[in-house]
C-alpha cells in the first residue's frame, strides 16, 4: 500500500469539501431549532425560512473575528430641566457625538424628540433619563441609521423633577473603540487550539508508533508465522488491528472523555488507539512487502531471529514507515479537530463551544483556522513524503 | 564431507521438488549442480543449510545430523556454510560494509550487533574481505549503488566472514553479464583452492561447469540423473539430462 501521491489541487478540494459539510452540518444544526420535528424534504433546503437564518449565519462565518479594538463605554448627556426653570438648561453640543432635545426644558407629562448626531452606525441603543438621585430611569430602545442619526419621542415623567436644583438628565451610552487595531481575543484563542491539536495529533502519532512498530511485526506473515506459537501470536495481533479499526475514532473519543473527563487528555488517547490501529496494519503490510532475499540471507549466515529483522527488514522498511507517519499525523490533525467538537480538546472543542453559544464570528474565525491548518499539513506531509522517498 | 542421505521434499502444493536423492561432497570438491530450471537445484542447495525444510532424508555435515538440528545448533551449523545468491540478496539501502558485517552475525552477540556495535578485529576482516574481492573502496558506499557484478563479490566478501568450510551457491552468474560470470566463478575457485573450501554451486551454462568443476551431478524432475566428472558429459548425456530438444549455448568468452 502506498499513500496517495501528493498533489495540493487534490488536497485543496479535499478541505474545501471537508469545509462544505462541516458548514452544512451547522447550517442544518441551528436550522433544526426552527422545528425540531423535521421530516424529510428536500424543498427545505431552499426554502425561505431556512435561508433567511442561513444567510446571517453564513455571513458571520465569512466575516472571522480576527481583530478589534479596545471598546470603552461613554455617556453623552444634556441636562433637560422638569418642569421649566427649575434649573439651568442644557445646551447642546454642536459638534460630535451629541443628543439634541427638541426643547430646552419641558413640564412633567410632556412629550418631546430627541435626536441623535454622529453616533455609532446601525447600532441599537438605549435612551433613558439619569434621575438627580443619580439613578436611571429606561427609555426606549432606538436604532441608529447609517448616518449615526436618530430621533425619538421621550416622554419628561414626574420622577425626573429636578430636586434639589440639580436637573435631570437625558443620556444615552455608547460603546467608542479607542486605541489601535489588534488582533482579538478570538485570534489567539483559535492559535492556541490550534496549537494544541497539532501538538494532541503530534504526541498520539509519537506514542501510536511506539506501540504499532514492533507490534507490526509480530502481525507480518512472514516474521511471525511460523510453528504453532507464531502462528497464534499473528493472529491474536491481527485480530486487536482488526478489532480496534473497527471503531470509529469519534466513537472511543466518546470512551475516553467519560473515563478520563473532557479534554486533551482524552483526545490524545482516544487519536492514539485508533493510530495504533492503523500504523499496525500499514507497519504490517509494509514488512510483508519486503525482498526477502536478505532475510534467506542472513539467515543462512546463522544470525537469530532479532538480528535478521534487524539487519535485513528494519533497512528496507525505514522510507516506508517514515511516510506513514508523517501521513498518519496529518491525518490525526484533522482526526483531532473532529474529536475536539466531542469534547477532546483543542481547536474543535472551541469550535463546539462557539456555535452553541452562538457566537458566529468566532466559529468562523475557528473553521477558517481549521482550513488552513488542514490544507497545510496536507500539503507540508505530501511535500516530506515526495522527498524522503 | 557433507552426506545427502535419501533426500525428498515435497512443497505443501503437493510439487514433488527431490526424490531420493543420495550424493556425498568430499572437503574440497567443487561440485557444480546442473539441470533445467525447476529440476530442484535451488531447493537441494536450500535444504542443505534448512533454509528449505526437508520432507524426508538426512544430510549429514562431518557427522552432525543437520536434518535434526535446531536452534543454537542449527545456526551454529548454518555460520559455517556461506552462501551466495542469483540475485544477490544484499540489503540494498544498507553500506557495502554493513552488508559484509552482516556475514559475522552468527558470531556476535545479539545485543551488541543491534547496537552496532562491531569488534575491530570483525571490522578489520570485512576490509579485508573486501580487499579480497576488490572493493575496499567502495565500504561506505550503498550496496545499490553498486553494478551486479559488484553485489555480488560483496556477497562473497559476505560469505567470507562466516569463515566457511562450505559454500553455497545458488545460480551465482544467472543474472550477470557473461563477461562477469568468470570474474565472480573464479573468486570461489581461488577460494576452493587457496582455502579449501568445498564449494556447491549450480550453474547453467555447460561451458561453465567443464571449467570449473571438480565433479558434477545432474538433477531432472528432482532426481539424481548423473554423477560423475564434467568432461563425462557427452552430446548423449546432455540430451539425457536437458532433454531431446536442447540445443548447448555457450556462456561465451572462455577463460
Amino acid at each position: 500500500m502506498t499513500p496517495e501521491k501528493p498533489n495540493r489541487w487534490r488536497a485543496l478540494r479535499t478541505t474545501l469539501t471537508a469545509v462544505v459539510v462541516l458548514v452544512a452540518y451547522i447550517l442544518a444544526y441551528r436550522g433544526s431549532f426552527v422545528a425540531s420535528d423535521t421530516p424529510i424534504d428536500l424543498r427545505r433546503l431552499f426554502s425561505v425560512e431556512l435561508w433567511s437564518k442561513g444567510g446571517p449565519l453564513l455571513r458571520d462565518f465569512l466575516t472571522p473575528d480576527l481583530v478589534d479594538r479596545e471598546i470603552q463605554p461613554v455617556t453623552l448627556q444634556l441636562p433637560v430641566p422638569v418642569p421649566c426653570g427649575s434649573a439651568e438648561n442644557g445646551v447642546p453640543a454642536t459638534t460630535g457625538p451629541r443628543l439634541v432635545p427638541s426643547v430646552p426644558c419641558a413640564a412633567p407629562r410632556d412629550k418631546f424628540r430627541v435626536e441623535g448626531f454622529e453616533l455609532q452606525p446601525d447600532t441599537e441603543l438605549q435612551l433613558r433619563w439619569r434621575l438627580p438621585s443619580g439613578q436611571y430611569f429606561p427609555g426606549p430602545f432606538i436604532t441608529t441609521d447609517a448616518d449615526g442619526h436618530f430621533s425619538a419621542e421621550f416622554e419628561a415623567r414626574p420622577i425626573v423633577a429636578t430636586k434639589d436644583g440639580v436637573p435631570g438628565q437625558i443620556e444615552v451610552e455608547l460603546q467608542v473603540e479607542v486605541g489601535a487595531v489588534k488582533l482579538s481575543r478570538a485570534f489567539f484563542d483559535v492559535l492556541d487550539g490550534v496549537i494544541v491539536t497539532i501538538f494532541m495529533a503530534l504526541i498520539a502519532t509519537a506514542a501510536a508508533v511506539v506501540v504499532a512498530a514492533p507490534l507490526s511485526f509480530l502481525a507480518a506473515q512472514n516474521v511471525t508465522r511460523r510453528g504453532r506459537v507464531g502462528t497464534a501470536v499473528y493472529y491474536l495481533v491481527r485480530t486487536v488491528f482488526n478489532i480496534l479499526r473497527s471503531f470509529e475514532a469519534i466513537v472511543i473519543a466518546t470512551l475516553f472523555a467519560f473515563w478520563v473527563d473532557f479534554g486533551p487528555f482524552a483526545g490524545v488517547l482516544a487519536l492514539t488507539v485508533v493510530t495504533i490501529a492503523s500504523l499496525g496494519k500499514l507497519f504490517s503490510e509494509a514488512v510483508e512487502g519486503i525482498d526477502p532475499g536478505p532475510v534467506e540471507a542472513l539467515t543462512a549466515t546463522g544470525a537469530n531471529r532479532l538480528q535478521v529483522v534487524w539487519f535485513a527488514i528494519v533497512p528496507q522498511i525505514v522510507p516506508n514507515f517514515v511516510s506513514f507517519i508523517i501521513y498518519h499525523w496529518d491525518i490525526n490533525v484533522r482526526i483531532s479537530t473532529i474529536i475536539g467538537y466531542v469534547g477532546g480538546g483543542g481547536i474543535g472543542y472551541y469550535l463546539a463551544q462557539m456555535i452553541n453559544t452562538g457566537q458566529d464570528n468566532k466559529a468562523g474565525t475557528a473553521i477558517w483556522a481549521i482550513v488552513l491548518v488542514v490544507w497545510a499539513m496536507d500539503f507540508i506531509s505530501a511535500e516530506v513524503r515526495k522527498r524522503y522517498t | 564431507m557433507l552426506e545427502v542421505q535419501h533426500l525428498h521434499k515435497v512443497y505443501p502444493n503437493g510439487t514433488r521438488a527431490l526424490t531420493d536423492v543420495s550424493f556425498q561432497v568430499e572437503d574440497g570438491e567443487f561440485l557444480v549442480v546442473i539441470g533445467l530450471s525447476g529440476s530442484g537445484k535451488s531447493t537441494l542447495l536450500r535444504c542443505i543449510n534448512r533454509l528449505i525444510e526437508p520432507t524426508q532424508g538426512k544430510i549429514l555435515w562431518d557427522g552432525t545430523d543437520v536434518t535434526a538440528a535446531s536452534g543454537a545448533e542449527l545456526r551454529g551449523i548454518r555460520r559455517q556454510i556461506g552462501m551466495i545468491f542469483q540475485q544477490f540478496n544484499l540489503v540494498k539501502r544498507s553500506s557495502v560494509l554493513t552488508n559484509v558485517l552482516a556475514g559475522r552475525l552468527g558470531y556476535v552477540g545479539t545485543a551488541g550487533s543491534l547496537a552496532g556495535v562491531w569488534s575491530s578485529a570483525d571490522r578489520a576482516s570485512a576490509v579485508r574481505a573486501l580487499e579480497r574481492v576488490g572493493l575496499a573502496e567502495k565500504a561506505q558506499s550503498r550496496a545499490d549503488a553498486l553494478s551486479g557484478g559488484q553485489q555480488q563479490r560483496v556477497a562473497i566478501a559476505r560469505a567470507l566472514m562466516q569463515n566457511p568450510k562450505l559454500i553455497l551457491a545458488d545460480e551465482p552468474v544467472a543474472s550477470l553479464d557473461p563477461v562477469l560470470s568468470h570474474s565472480i566463478l573464479q573468486y570461489l575457485e581461488q577460494l576452493n583452492r587457496e582455502e579449501k573450501i568445498t564449494v556447491i554451486c549450480s550453474l547453467h551454462f555447460l561451458d561453465l561447469v567443464h571449467r570449473y568443476a571438480t565433479r558434477v551431478i545432474a538433477l531432472k524432475d528432482g532426481e539424481v540423473v548423473f554423477t560423475g566428472l564434467p568432461q563425462e558429459i557427452d552430446k548423449a548425456r546432455f540430451k539425457e539430462i536437458y532433454g531431446e530438444d536442447a540445443i548447448e549455448v555457450k556462456a561465451g568468452l572462455s577463460a
